[in-house]
């Protein structure tokens, strides 16, 4: 699929929220669209999956089964569950059968089970979330468009859709996804296009890039489980050592391997600082306000 | 598309919004044939008049009560236009059935009467010639209620202002000597039809006139659609 010089505003006098967008994405590829609140991820994630109709330019070579999760699941609808998936799954064409079938898979699978006969305005936010995820995958889809899929969903879910992307991307589909809570992390080797201004450029990995080292602090009782969390989101810790204010400067060496709970250091009794590396000032941005909550 | 049609249809039922329109037009056709008895032409012509706003609303209630997501949910997975057919033919079996409604109801309250004078219409032609008038009336209001819908005018407050002028302009240019009756449907020139001279030609003309209004208004319908995005 293909947008080509793609421009979008909402009104006629309004400003242009896509300026000349011009991208391309190929079976088998996942992007992660970055950027600032409201300059656009949504918009153009829902210009890919054909929500939203360009001003100029053109979306071409779209797959023909698209699967859209929006950022928010519109629950306010008098329908169950399962009534509503199974409606879904008649509307992307399914026979009866072959729809029963899919709206089993999936509730099962999303942990939707115990949901099938609640309506949709009773469930939770991420309840909710899910069938919206469920609606998007009752046919493999070519291309699924996902606005940030992780809000909301428990962790076990959560841990689910790097697994549901995989498996569109092995069957040949392409995946858009929107993230702003660092959990692309879970998606090593997607393509990373940020939208700023309303252009967007493709972030390309590099392993030569310049390192930034950041230092945070952090509760001592806390510092297993940052070190713990730095790492899953792809930083590397260098080590951990004392706050210099409240003991000695001794550092103690962290071992670096990156896999996340891999390795724990010993907690040390009291205030810990440590040092991060990050290859990204963004995402060393985000360590260190994360860091910072845990200090408060 | 009939598996989004059912789905909006049951949407519309399920919320219960589908009474409101419902009693408003039974209050209507209550009101109006508890003055008496007519024959069926006539009456069925003033009752295609008084439901056209009732059906138009109905319209508008039945496409504004989903969810503008669910909306686009739609589009992406059946696409633009059969997204868009659907909620008309939605609207139309909703539409079709406040009909059946109409016809049977002036029957249950003994609000008609079969030819009294030897020119009367028989009471078959007079059922025919009022099936006419309400089939007429339903893809004129069908295209006003959704060009009044909220994915067409944005605001509710717009919506019911295109309502209002929509059900008051077909009255108003409807009527004997109007300046500029094209710009109504022709409910009014049927209703009168159906109480005088029906010739084949003025039922086809007026036929015609009915839908070529309301392509035009379901083409206003789409462009709105395609601007809002």
């Amino acid at each position: 699929m293909r947008l080509e010089n793609v421009w979008l505003r909402y009104h006629r006098r309004g400003p242009w929220v896509l300026q000349g967008i011009d991208v391309r994405i190929g079976p088998g590829e996942v992007a992660i669209v970055l950027g600032r609140n409201g300059v656009g991820k949504s918009t153009l994630l829902q210009v890919a999956a054909g929500v939203l109709r360009p001003g100029r330019g053109r979306v071409t070579d779209r797959p023909t089964r698209v699967g859209w999760v929006p950022e928010r699941f519109p629950a306010d609808q008098p329908f169950t569950v399962t009534r509503y998936l199974t409606g879904m799954a008649r509307v992307a064409g399914l026979g009866r059968a072959a729809a029963d079938e899919a709206v089993t898979s999936w509730t099962d699978r999303l942990g939707l089970a115990a949901f099938r006969s609640v309506r949709l305005p009773e469930l939770s936010k991420g309840t909710a979330q899910k069938v919206g995820l469920a609606q998007a995958l009752l046919r493999p889809p070519g291309l699924l468009v996902l606005d940030e899929p992780w809000e909301g969903l428990d962790a076990a879910t959560r841990e689910l859709v790097p697994e549901l992307i995989a498996e569109v991307l092995a069957a040949d589909g392409s995946v858009l996804v929107s993230d702003h809570r660092g959990e692309t992390v879970r998606l090593p080797a997607a393509r990373r296009w940020l939208v700023a201004d309303g252009s967007l450029c493709e972030e390309t990995s590099s392993t030569d890039e310049t390192i930034a080292v950041v230092e945070v602090a952090v509760p001592a009782a806390r510092v297993a489980g940052t070190v713990a969390r730095l790492r899953a989101e792809g930083h590397q810790v260098l080590r951990v050592r004392p706050d210099a204010s409240t003991a000695a400067s001794q550092a103690l060496p962290v071992e670096p391997p990156r896999s996340a709970g891999a390795a724990r250091p010993a907690e040390p009794p009291l205030g810990m600082a440590g040092e991060l590396t990050a290859g990204q000032p963004e995402a060393a941005e985000d360590a260190v306000e994360s860091a910072a909550g845990e200090t408060r | 598309m009939s598996a989004l049609v059912r789905m909006r249809l049951a949407g519309f039922l399920r919320t219960g919004r589908a009474l409101a329109p419902l009693l408003a037009g039974l209050i209507t056709l209550g009101t109006l044939y508890g003055g008496g008895r007519a024959q069926p032409a006539e009456a069925y012509g003033v009752s295609a008049v008084v439901l056209f706003p009732v059906l138009a609303w109905q319209t508008k209630i039945l496409l504004d009560v989903e969810p503008d997501v669910q909306r686009r949910l739609a589009q992406v997975t059946v696409g633009v236009a059969r997204e868009r057919s659907a909620g008309l033919l939605a609207a139309a079996v909703a539409a079709l059935v406040t009909v059946a409604v109409a016809l049977l109801f002036p029957w249950l309250v003994g609000g008609v009467s079969g030819p009294v004078d030897p020119g009367d219409r028989s009471i078959p032609v007079g059922l025919a010639l009022g099936l006419w008038a309400h089939l007429l009336v339903v893809p004129a209001a069908v295209a006003l209620g959704a060009l009044a819908s909220r994915a067409s005018v944005g605001g509710a407050g717009y919506g019911v202002a295109v309502l209002a002028l929509g059900g008051v302009g077909a009255v108003v240019f409807g009527l004997t000597g109007s300046v500029a009756p094209w710009l109504a449907p022709p409910i009014m020139a049927a209703a009168r039809t159906t109480a005088g001279d029906a010739a084949a030609l003025t039922l086809l003309g007026l036929s015609g006139w009915a839908l070529a209004w309301s392509a035009a208004v379901v083409g206003g319908y789409l462009w709105r659609r395609r601007a809002q995005g």
